[in-house]
């Protein structure tokens, strides 16, 4: 549905995207993470033809987003943290401008539905809704015309949990129609790691890691081991050994390409004298904070 | 509290058994699981409705592909058929295979594993211990 090579963007002197690869396969959930600043919203940016790209590809829909025409428009349902809208518009005006744009993909049912459910205000000012009630406002205008594409840029920030689960569930309305894609950008993990088919991570202007959610959460494996005595980190770990530390008789580290009889063997292979190994599979967040600290340590090698 | 009564109409179904997602095991896993054990409970029984793959989605949280997997996954095994018109049934399937039945006790099977190997219980150990569960008056 996407596909992004290479992407490049400099603001004033600034790199802020150092060739940026990734995919937002058909059918499923790809959650966009990273911390604030990495350029989540600036990928997203040039993705939707609001900012021009210095270099790199992008198809979106099958076309690179600046031939995308009002028919590949009418397909996406384009949501950010920063929306802007005519504050002085109810939410019923705000439908009605918007409705004839979509023509016959527009669903007035849906519409009606939609608003039910998110329990909107009619006769109040776009500009003075609650943060929450404006997110929903501009989920409705987006969803209602069933698009095939929807991209979330930090839907969920600022909002309370009550809203956010109003949201997702709105989202998830349209679960059935046929190939639906959603491409949700965040900075918090917890927040998307169910609902995600796949999660691609961008670290300083890069994609770090981007894969299935099940197959990276198969990948990973925290690993905690009791030594007979006390001994310095061996020389000659295994590279997909992250965070390889010693305290005391304790080690432990965090496999990224974890093999039960592998790593059965080279325990006991590296590590003299190995009491017990305990071996648990991780959450998205702490694989993510592992990720993290071993970019860190390669960045700046210890003395 | 009557809170269901201003806005029942668009209310999902909820999930027919209860469970706790936990993190680190793929979702999916994890709910064919209760739903099997649901079912031998009796919580799940024969004729019951069971939710859409959106309404599974909605209730959870969990993205469309997930619970298309969880629902194709349960007919595979027999656990639900389609009624056209009604929805997704829920039928009591023949007894899956020894080698399913013991891959679904398998993730449980090794934390117990660890546990007894870190107190050094033995298997012979082990197997005392599940024979006084099992009968616990002799």
């Amino acid at each position: 549905m996407i596909t992004i090579r290479g992407l490049k963007k400099r603001f004033r002197g600034t790199d802020a995207l150092h060739g940026v690869d990734l995919d937002v396969p058909t059918g499923k959930v790809t959650a966009f993470l990273g911390p604030n600043g990495a350029g989540k919203t600036t990928t997203i940016k040039c993705a939707m033809n609001l900012l021009e790209r210095d270099a790199g590809s992008i198809e979106v829909l099958g076309c690179d987003p600046r031939a995308l025409k009002p028919e590949h428009w009418q397909r996406i349902g384009y949501v950010s943290e920063n929306q802007k809208m005519p504050g002085w518009m109810t939410v019923p005006q705000l439908l009605d401008y918007v409705r004839p744009m979509y023509g016959k993909h527009w669903d007035r049912d849906f519409e009606k539905k939609l608003l039910a459910e998110f329990d909107l205000p009619l006769k109040t000012k776009l500009r003075s809704l609650s943060r929450g009630q404006a997110m929903k406002a501009a989920l409705v205008s987006s969803l209602a015309y069933r698009p095939q594409l929807v991209v979330l840029d930090e839907p969920f920030s600022g909002l309370d949990p009550l809203v956010r689960d109003e949201f997702l569930t709105g989202l998830l309305e349209l679960t059935e129609t046929e190939g639906w894609t959603v491409w949700i950008s965040s900075h918090d993990i917890e927040e998307v790691e169910r609902f995600a088919d796949r999660v691609a991570i961008l670290n300083n202007g890069r994609v770090d890691l981007q894969d299935d959610v099940e197959a990276i959460q198969t990948r990973f494996r925290a690993v905690e081991l009791v030594l007979d005595q006390e001994i310095p980190i061996p020389a000659g770990l295994p590279p997909q050994w992250l965070n390889f530390q010693i305290r005391g008789r304790a080690a432990r580290f965090t496999d990224s390409n974890y093999d039960e009889s592998r790593s059965t063997t080279e325990c006991q292979s590296l590590l003299p004298g190995v009491l017990s190994r305990q071996v648990r599979p991780m959450n998205l967040r702490e694989i993510f904070v592992a990720l993290a600290k071993s970019y860190r340590g390669q960045r700046e090698p210890q003395p | 509290m009557f809170h269901a009564t201003c806005n029942t109409y668009h209310t999902p179904p909820m999930l027919p058994f209860s469970f706790q997602l936990r993190d680190g095991e793929p979702v999916s896993d994890q709910i064919v699981r209760a739903a099997h054990r649901a079912l031998a409970s009796g919580e799940l029984r024969e004729g019951d409705l069971f939710p859409s793959v959106r309404v599974l989605a909605q209730e959870l949280r969990i993205s469309p592909t997930t619970a298309f997997k969880v629902v194709q996954e349960l007919k595979d095994l027999g656990f639900l058929v389609s009624r056209p018109g009604i929805g997704m049934v829920v039928q009591a399937p023949q007894l899956p295979s020894l080698d399913q039945r013991l891959a679904l006790m398998e993730p449980s099977a090794r934390r117990f594993l660890d546990e007894a190997r870190a107190l050094h219980l033995t298997a012979d150990d082990l197997e005392l211990l599940l024979r006084r569960l099992q009968n616990p008056e002799s």
